[in-house]
């Protein structure tokens, strides 16, 4: 695979929306035969250089995804604050996957509860239990270096390339 | 032929936004969040193309699509492979989700923004439902006792 030396940092103004404020995310990759295939994602971290991140998921239906992502190497990872809509789409190179440690849990704990917190005032009758159960627990984490970053939120700017930024 | 089952229709009209997972000719992915999956018939669903001008090159390029549909109540989720046939700009299933559209951003505060371009047709090429487990204690056990 190519890559393109390119000089490729998470701003900080987004990092603190993935650390603080987003709650929901979801993974895409596609196998060599171009076939398209998803995951749902529980966590996610910026790497200390603010070049990786590393991609979090629960332990159901994990196969077909791994096996889609080590033919085409390539991740797209897209994250939001709901119900603001506020949403990046990251994409990147697949480097590796390890086992869930420590820290991982306490994140997925924390976005755990941004997300019931955030639907509450939605669906106030809903059981915490369900909502909790959404954000399952992790059992695999997935790193990417990052080579693009979009902006996602619904409305004209959507789809916009931030990082690296389009020339003009 | 597959079919899309009667217990998917809830969660297709449950307003609750799904995500989409598209792959250029090149091999590579785009994922991004769908504010409506539409009905048409058994083997049949549209999607919204609002903004999203990726996606919309990408399945131009290469027609297949990964669509995962959530159903939070049942603790389980929709999972379609769908196959791009063609793009409407006016007729029933239009305005219908136009309509649909109209309802989901009067709901969530994005009046004015969201806004139906077309409406994509798609065959569904499979349709599967995965059920993730319950929310228990030893879920949050399981946590604890991994963190250390």
């Amino acid at each position: 695979m190519d890559f393109i030396a390119c000089d490729i940092v998470i701003p900080g103004k987004i990092i603190r929306f993935l650390e603080q404020y987003a709650n929901v995310a979801f993974a895409g990759t596609c196998d060599r035969a171009l076939v398209p295939f998803g995951h749902r994602v529980c966590g996610w971290r910026v790497g200390a250089d603010q070049r990786t991140m590393t991609v979090l998921f629960p332990d159901e239906f994990t196969r077909r995804f791994l096996e889609s992502l080590q033919q085409s190497g390539e991740l797209a990872v897209t994250v939001e604050e709901f119900p603001s809509h506020e949403t990046y789409q990251f994409k990147g190179h697949y480097l590796l996957q390890r086992a869930v440690l420590d820290g991982d849990v306490e994140i997925v704990e924390r976005i755990r509860r941004r997300f019931v917190k955030s639907m509450r005032p939605i669906v106030p009758d809903r059981p915490e239990d369900v909502l909790k159960a959404f954000v399952p627990p992790p059992a695999l984490a997935v790193e990417f270096e990052v080579s693009e970053i979009f902006l996602q939120t619904p409305g004209p700017g959507a789809g916009t390339r931030l990082i690296p930024p389009i020339e003009k | 032929m597959t079919r899309l089952p009667p217990e998917i229709r809830p969660a297709l009209e449950s307003g609750t936004p799904g995500v989409m997972v598209t792959c250029s000719a090149a091999g590579k992915p785009n994922t991004t969040v769908i504010s409506q999956v539409y009905y048409v018939d058994e083997t049949h669903a549209a999607l919204s193309f609002q903004f999203f001008s990726k996606t919309i090159q990408n399945v131009r390029e290469n027609p297949r699509a990964f669509v995962c549909v959530f159903d939070i109540p049942g603790r389980a989720y929709w999972v379609l492979q769908l196959e791009f046939q063609r793009s409407e700009t006016e007729g029933p299933i239009f305005d219908a989700m136009d309509m649909q559209i109209e309802a989901i951003a009067s709901m969530t505060g994005m009046s004015g923004i969201f806004k139906l371009r077309a409406a994509d047709v798609y065959r569904v090429l499979s349709v599967e439902r995965l059920q993730y487990p319950p929310w228990t204690d030893s879920s949050s056990d399981a946590d604890a006792s991994s963190s250390g």
